[in-house]
């Protein structure tokens, strides 16, 4: 399949490894300092993690060193099969926190959003590589791709994981971006938009469970109900302000100690970090993130065919969308979707799937070099 | 492959790296635009948070994560002087339940009912719901507290609780005073003494989790509360007890409004006995309304006609304005004055002043009174403590009100004289008289003998206020008050064979309690007495408040006095002189009474 390279190692986006492995490093801590105390059987959420971590690495290492346009060859199979997991999940998934998210194989609980929102940024890329035309997409050209985004994103929305589903409609528009829509196309897209919006809006609201519903509601107003619906919010904020600027220290932050923070080790793991570290601590955080982000930005500007850009900025732009909108939820400036913190949320499939298109990203990022080589 | 497409600058071919500044580098840096706008947005809201709300949010994470829990120290005991414990903390059983376990709070209400004086209906209240703690009893009766558990129902528990106890009942009930339920002082003793007998209190911060769970952080050191101080008295329980007695039979014949009696020795100011009636049991003080347990004798100011001429006379005997055995002319009983004529119940013509005095002359006393003038009788009773508080350790001590001359009418002075138109506490009274008992040294009357605490006693040491007479003026006036107890004094039903009794009764009419002038019928009888009249061992008050019947202080008050008195002397080892010659060993100053030991050092 591939021959291990020496230019492998002396190609490979090491700056972005180096980022994975600290926000890895910083996440496994975090998850540790708030399950610490927990006394359940089984091995210690951390450790488990940790296991997650190595696989993952494992995963990016495989995806580094695969050839992203053979990768593209098989998009089909994968966007298929991920469709296939989706409706599975709809129909027999296990349900669990009021939404059915989780399928079993074998011993494992997978997240088939998970490996669908990496499928259709493949196909995605694929397509619309492909079939660019020179004045940019014209409103026909775009149904079809259209459809590989809405499809996923009616099954992810109807288990339901909002924001998953939310992230897939994201990624479509700024990899249609980003490929090229032609001017007027843009305008009756938009137009039309707007036209559809309404009759959209009273789909997507009716289709929301009532604690989504409630989510959104809340936003708005969190002390409407502090012990209900707006308690994630508040205890949320309560624990980033009481880090300070300095931070209570390692192990200690008695928001996330004494539990009063839920969800501290997955969709709130920031708001530990935040209370921990305070205000230093985060920007040396956001910072790792925004380099991150940063270096898929500049592999995409980079790549060496339009396939390589769409792959990187799609990866980019999903890693980006989960990066912003935990950060806005977790802050209080945004609804409660349900959106982890990609590589620090406790979660196996959300990062195996992470490091596999963080992989991809670094094998675009090589694929320039060795092609020169060629 | 045709040309190279316009509009998009994508070539699928590769081609060497270059930087790239068409429209594909546009979208992209519009596209690091927005996330920077983003990461912008993120800054500022986490500097909200983090920088500028930190201090708000912080506290608001304090509050719903610390919890203070008190504990206090064991409340002290109060002694009499001898060591009698009169108050005392004991752990007594409190039924609580946990309302979530209980089974059938119905069932379990009924149960409950036939063992603890609560109503069944209001016990089902409390059992029932989802919360998990609620008071059953606090304080129950031990016996009924082991039948209760012995039912063993699911949900019902029982905790021992302090609670304070006073062994004696109402024995003191006013000074004591009482404690709450949560270790407070409320009244007398009680309150005044809180701070020392509540004993160190240990606030300890522990954590609450989110569940409401306590969580005693890391590193806390727990130390035990201070023990609360110890109090001992001077108060002589056997004292007390006759004083008890004999009030509780006083009210039983002349069924006054109120009594009190005050028991004071004279040379160091100690109160040895207190005790007032309505009666008051701090056991049960929330049966009482507040003005059961005020105590009275220095609350409550009252005229103390004619036991102030001990003080006019002492005035005057000290200034040399007159002596006791120069003759008075009391005008057969009829003196005109301008503001009112001046009347004796028994009319005397020359009689000497100290036949004055035993025979309480309004018309003698106003005469020597005149001799004075206003400045100096009021510079005398001043000097004697009055329209001042006394300064004793208790709470809501009233100074009596002692007019200044400047706003004395032209009958003020007579008035003044015989113990009317100023009012006084039964205590300001019982101190002055302590003064002329003990030669003349105004002593500040205290209650409290001994504080101890964690091992160290502090003895509370006398203190005299001032001089107030000469010795001799002093002993000079006792002698002539013996006279009152006397065969044809105003008390001889104060007499007690084989000792001197100095005395002085009072029978004042009282002001009506609205408008001017006097109630009808309505009297204060009282009586004050000093014995042994040579070197007085007790001084003694007896107030009565509006007695039915008889209303002479000298039928009324007198015979309690002689009644705890004689008791109490023979238990003080204060024995009778049957025979002059005889009792030459017992002069007074030679047989100390055991309980008074430590004056004759001091």
């Amino acid at each position: 399949m591939f021959t291990v390279d020496r230019r492998l190692f002396i190609h490979m986006d090491w700056r972005l490894v180096g980022l994975i492995a600290a926000i890895l490093f910083v996440g496994i801590t975090t998850i540790y300092s708030v399950t610490d105390q927990w006394s359940h059987g089984g091995a210690p959420l951390f450790l488990k993690q940790m296991i997650w971590a190595v696989a993952g690495l494992m995963v990016f290492t495989v995806l580094a060193a695969f050839d992203y346009h053979r990768l593209l060859g098989y998009a089909h199979y994968i966007f298929g099969f991920s469709i296939l997991l989706l409706t599975a999940v709809l129909v027999l998934g296990k349900v669990g926190m009021g939404a059915q998210r989780w399928v079993q194989v074998g011993g494992l609980n997978i997240q088939p959003s998970e490996l669908a929102r990496l499928a259709v940024v493949l196909l995605l890329a694929r397509y619309l590589a492909d079939r660019v035309p020179p004045e940019g997409f014209r409103f026909r050209d775009m149904l079809i791709p259209s459809a590989f985004a809405f499809i996923p994103f009616v099954l992810v929305l109807k288990q339901p994981d909002l924001g998953s589903a939310l992230m897939i409609l994201f990624v479509f528009g700024v990899m249609l971006l980003i490929s090229g829509v032609h001017p007027r196309s843009l305008m009756t897209g938009g137009l039309s938009g707007l036209l559809v919006l309404p009759f959209f809006w009273e789909w997507f609201w009716n289709s929301l469970h009532t604690y989504q519903r409630n989510r959104l509601v809340t936003f708005f107003n969190p002390e409407a109900d502090p012990l209900g619906t707006g308690y994630h919010v508040i205890q949320s904020k309560i624990a980033i302000g009481a880090g300070g600027i300095a931070g209570q220290g390692f192990l200690q932050g008695s928001q996330s100690q004494l539990k009063f923070l839920p969800e501290g080790h997955t969709d709130f793991i920031f708001a530990v970090f935040a209370e921990q570290w305070g205000f230093l601590g985060v920007l040396v955080l956001i910072s790792l993130f925004a380099a991150l982000i940063w270096r898929g930005m500049d592999t995409a500007m980079k790549a060496k065919d339009l396939e390589g850009t769409l792959l990187a900025a799609g990866i980019t732009c999903m890693l980006t969308f989960y990066v912003f909108v935990n950060l806005a939820m977790t802050l209080g400036m945004a609804p409660v979707v349900g959106v982890p913190l990609p590589l620090m949320s406790y979660g196996g499939t959300a990062l195996v799937t992470t490091m596999a298109a963080l992989g991809i990203l670094a094998n675009v990022h090589l694929q320039r070099h060795i092609s020169l080589y060629r | 492959m045709t040309a190279p497409r316009k509009g998009s600058l994508f070539r699928r071919a590769p081609r060497p790296r270059v930087s790239n500044p068409g429209p594909l580098g546009g979208r992209t840096a519009l596209l690091g635009v927005c996330v920077a706008a983003a990461f912008a947005v993120v800054l500022v809201q986490l500097t909200r948070l983090q920088v500028v709300q930190a201090g708000g949010l912080s506290a608001r994470a304090e509050r719903q994560h610390h919890k203070t829990i008190r504990l206090s120290g064991e409340r002290g005991t109060i002694t009499d002087r001898n060591g009698r414990i009169l108050a005392k903390n004991m752990d007594v059983p409190s039924i609580t339940a946990d309302p979530a376990s209980v089974e059938n709070p119905r069932a379990t209400a009924r149960k409950l009912a036939r063992l603890l004086p609560v109503s069944d209906r209001s016990l089902e209240k409390r059992l029932k719901g989802n919360r998990h703690f609620a008071w059953i009893q606090r304080h129950a009766d031990p016996a009924a507290a082991e039948r209760v558990m012995a039912l063993n129902l699911p949900g019902i528990h029982q905790v021992p609780e302090s609670r304070r106890f006073y062994p004696k009942g109402k024995l003191l009930g006013h000074i004591l005073g009482f404690a709450g339920s949560d270790n407070q002082g409320l009244s007398g003793i009680e309150r005044a003494y809180d701070s020392q007998l509540k004993g160190g209190e240990v606030r300890l911060v522990m954590q609450r989790d989110a569940l409401g769970r306590t969580v005693v952080p890391t590193g806390t050191n727990y130390r035990r509360p201070d023990h609360g101080a110890d109090l001992t008295l001077t108060i002589d329980e056997v004292i007390q007890h006759h004083v008890e007695r004999e009030l509780d039979r006083l009210m039983e014949e002349s069924q006054p409004t109120s009594a009190s009696v005050i028991v004071m020795d004279p040379d160091t100011g100690e109160i040895l006995a207190m005790a007032v009636r309505p009666e008051f049991d701090p056991n049960r003080a929330g049966r009482y309304q507040a003005d059961d347990f005020r105590n009275r004798i220095l609350t409550d100011p009252y005229e103390p006609g004619s036991t102030m001429k001990v003080f006019m006379a002492a005035t005057a005997l000290d200034a040399g304005v007159v002596t006791l055995d120069e003759l008075i002319d009391c005008e057969g009983g009829y003196l005109p004055l301008r503001g009112g004529a001046m009347r004796d119940t028994h009319p005397y013509d020359e009689i000497t002043f100290a036949e004055v005095l035993a025979k309480s002359s309004n018309i003698g006393s106003t005469k020597v009174a005149m001799r004075l003038g206003p400045d100096a009788l009021y510079a005398g009773y001043r000097r004697f403590g009055f329209g001042q508080r006394t300064g004793i350790e208790l709470g809501g001590e009233s100074g009596g009100v002692l007019p200044s001359p400047d706003r004395w009418s032209v009958r003020s002075l007579p008035s003044i004289a015989i113990g009317q138109e100023l009012s006084a506490t039964p205590l300001q009274i019982i101190t002055a008289a302590s003064a002329v008992a003990n030669g003349g040294r105004l002593m500040r009357p205290y209650l409290v003998k001994a504080v101890e605490k964690d091992g160290e006693t502090i003895t509370v040491q006398p203190i005299m206020v001032r001089r107030v007479m000469s010795e001799e003026a002093a002993a000079k006036l006792r002698d002539a008050l013996v006279a009152v107890t006397e065969a044809d004094g105003t008390a001889p039903k104060a007499a007690l064979p084989g000792y001197r009794v100095a005395g002085k009764t009072g029978t004042a009419q009282k002001a009506r309690s609205e408008g001017r002038g006097y109630a009808k019928g309505k009297y204060v009888a009282s009586f004050l007495g000093m014995v042994p009249a040579d070197n007085p061992r007790l001084v003694m008050l007896v107030v009565v408040d509006e007695p039915e019947g008889r209303y002479y202080g000298g039928t009324v008050a007198a015979p309690v006095f002689r009644a705890v008195a004689g008791p109490a002397l023979h238990y003080l080892g204060i024995h009778p002189r049957t025979d002059r010659t005889v009792v030459v060993a017992g002069e007074p100053g030679m047989a100390v009474p055991a309980a008074t030991a430590e004056r004759a050092n001091g």
